[in-house]
């Protein structure tokens, strides 16, 4: 009878949090939640969190745009953004964060990613009795279902769902705006020498699939090493640049046209070129701003002010020799 | 060097002993909260009587479950690897053996990578699968290093040495082409890594520890025979086979259980045992226990650094060990030489 007395205070109180900012946990009925995180696995949190960690830069993202940056008390050496990420206390690296750390934090629950973290962390402080969320986006439809989740576990219902959906009709509207354009045949160029892309499975790959482009690398690996050739004989209708992992991205195009092999791709004569921040990689809400960016860039014409579709689209030629 | 009395024996030990319970104290007060030896002192010695309810649960939790842990898996991997590397130089008499000259690290690497691809949800995966990897590769070595019915240490030495490299290739070939997602930690592991504790119990490992370097130890007198050559060893009475047989076996499982918890950590087997040799002298009966204990301090001490120096970040303790054993041993092998 107790505890059911407990989950209908605790109902009450969710009902309540839509309303009004996030109220602190009943004093006398069990203030903890259970939610199944994106493993399955069951965890077990103080209903809204007081403190939380991060262990991924696009966690801690999320973190904030949910509006519970003072809750945070932990992040990554990698999570930069929003700046005041920067003022937490550093836990390391998301592949071996420091667990010494992470105890003294005390935190109420720490955030996970599969993408980045390893099982062995998150096993490691389920020994130490702290609790762990991991979240497992794989797609941008999953990052939108995952702000929204993160936003109940967080016990921040409303301002998730409310991200969520804002997020829901920015995709829309993108997809309308897009809608009956060409897609356009890219080639991601992750790093150059040796030349990396991506492969159909990643974040990425989705994230240009919104973009209204599509890889021209259909391989099985995340991140494969492409042989020029191929590069050549997909014969990309754009290049995509990854503006994070080129200290000049200008500088690095630039040098493209006196490359052997580059300079004869027709994107690079016809510079076709669109350079992307690295919140397109992160599944966090900044990255619907990269994807519209990208596809400001990839599909100019779509977002032209009062743009007449009857007008003629500078689409490239393709396969022409 | 002096002839080996039961005293020096017992005194060289006593003495390492003392200077690798130092050290793991130190290890103890120093990371990302650095504790005061009043307390810490405070800490074990409640801890040793039991009443654990009168520590701060903070320190309970950072010094009993994270940092003595870790110290644990230190000095048992320290030790694993250094009479291991002790033994391969002896059974290969070349100096230039380590514990993974004779690719056990590239069978476990193997086992562990393999692992992670069909079952990285298990818990405990890696190390099991790196056991059984580097168990598969000692048996390949064996069968390849016989020549009529027994161990021939050049053959051993030239099928270990090309079984690794083609090891390392299909590790090469399998990192390249399956997908990144699951073999995140290779790189660290790879490094020799011993940030994230054993899924398997400290105690097993210990056992394992105990019974390889126990096996190893019953060869001693025997090794000292054989480093003057097979045939001198076999004319005084040493059963060349069966010690070959042991060491061989004994090390590689030493190596195999090193490697299954904390991968790759370059250095200790190869340095340690030349350190012990340098200030110790080279009979085995003292250079097995003295490298066992001066694997540990090696580890331990390289691991306190790893963790503290660009704390809250963690080095790979493989890195520690090269930088800093490497001076070490130059300065001990020119002063030795002069």
């Amino acid at each position: 009878m107790k505890l059911a007395a407990a989950w209908v205070l605790l109902g009450a109180l969710a009902v309540r949090a839509q309303a009004t900012p996030p109220a602190p946990p009943p004093k006398d009925a069990d203030p903890n939640v259970e939610f199944h995180d994106d493993l399955g696995r069951l965890v077990r949190i103080p209903f809204a969190p007081q403190r939380i960690v991060s262990l991924a830069p696009n966690l801690t993202e999320t973190v904030f745009a949910l509006d519970l940056g003072a809750r945070l008390f932990g992040v990554t050496d990698f999570c930069d953004y929003p700046p005041e990420a920067r003022t937490r206390a550093r836990v390391g690296g998301p592949i071996n964060p420091n667990l010494e750390e992470i105890v003294t934090l005390h935190p109420d629950v720490v955030l996970a990613t599969r993408a980045l973290n390893r099982a062995e962390t998150v096993e490691a402080l389920n020994r130490l009795g702290i609790p762990v969320y991991t979240t497992n986006p794989r797609t941008v439809e999953d990052v939108v279902a995952s702000v929204r989740r993160l936003g109940e576990v967080l016990g921040a219902k409303a301002r998730g769902d409310a991200l969520a959906a804002q997020m829901e009709q920015r995709l829309t509207d993108l997809a309308r705006k897009l809608g009956g354009r060409p897609v356009r045949r890219v080639f991601f160029v992750v790093w150059l020498d040796p030349v990396i892309s991506t492969g159909p499975n990643t974040f990425i790959a989705d994230a240009l699939r919104h973009a209204g482009a599509e890889s021209v690398v259909n391989v099985k690996q995340d991140w494969p090493q492409i042989n020029l050739e191929e590069v050549l004989r997909q014969n990309p209708d754009y290049l995509v640049f990854a503006g994070a992992h080129q200290d000049d991205p200008q500088g690095t195009i630039n040098s493209l046209k006196n490359r052997p092999g580059w300079s004869s791709l027709e994107a690079v004569r016809l510079r076709h070129f669109a350079i992307v921040s690295d919140a397109l990689d992160r599944p966090a809400p900044r990255m619907l701003d990269a994807i519209e960016d990208l596809a400001r860039q990839l599909h100019p014409e779509a977002f032209a002010p009062a743009a007449a579709p009857s007008s003629t689209p500078a689409a490239p030629r393709r396969g022409s020799r | 060097m002096r002839p080996l009395t039961p005293r020096r024996l017992l005194l060289t030990c006593a003495l390492l002993a003392g200077i690798l319970l130092v050290v793991v104290f130190f290890s103890l007060k120093f990371g990302t909260r650095s504790i005061s030896i009043y307390d810490l002192s405070a800490l074990l010695f409640h801890s040793v009587t039991g009443r654990t309810d009168q520590i701060s649960s903070d320190f309970r939790l950072i010094i009993l479950d994270i940092r003595w842990p870790r110290i644990l898996l230190a000095m048992i991997v320290g030790a694993s690897l250094s009479v291991a590397g002790a033994s391969f130089q002896a059974l290969l008499r070349n100096p230039l053996a380590d514990p993974y000259v004779l690719g056990v690290s590239s069978g476990a690497a193997l086992g562990s990578i393999l692992s992670l691809i069909w079952a990285a949800q298990l818990p405990g995966a890696t190390p099991f699968g790196a056991f059984a990897g580097a168990i598969a590769a000692t048996a390949a070595v064996y069968f390849l290093g016989r020549r009529g019915g027994e161990l021939d240490s050049y053959a051993l030495l030239l099928g270990g040495i090309i079984t690794a490299s083609f090891l390392s290739a299909l590790i090469m070939f399998l990192m390249t082409t399956i997908s990144g997602r699951e073999l995140r930690g290779m790189a660290f592991w790879l490094m020799g890594d011993l940030s994230t504790p054993s899924p398997v119990a400290p105690g097993w490992l210990f056992l394992v520890l105990v019974l390889g370097v126990g096996a190893i130890y019953t060869t001693a007198a025997d090794l000292n025979l054989l480093l003057g050559g097979e045939q001198e060893a076999m004319h005084l009475g040493v059963d060349v086979v069966r010690v070959k047989l042991v060491v061989y076996l004994g090390a590689s499982v030493l190596t195999g259980l090193a490697v299954s918890v904390s991968g790759a950590i370059g250095y200790v087997g190869l340095l340690v045992p030349h350190l012990v040799r340098l200030l110790f002298g080279s009979d085995y009966r003292l250079l097995i226990p003295a490298t066992a204990l001066g694997g540990a301090i090696a580890v331990v001490l390289a691991d306190t650094l790893a963790r503290t120096l660009v704390s809250p970040t963690q080095l790979p303790v493989g890195a520690m060990t090269a930088l800093v054993g490497a001076p070490v041993f130059i300065y001990l092998l020119r002063r030795g030489m002069a």
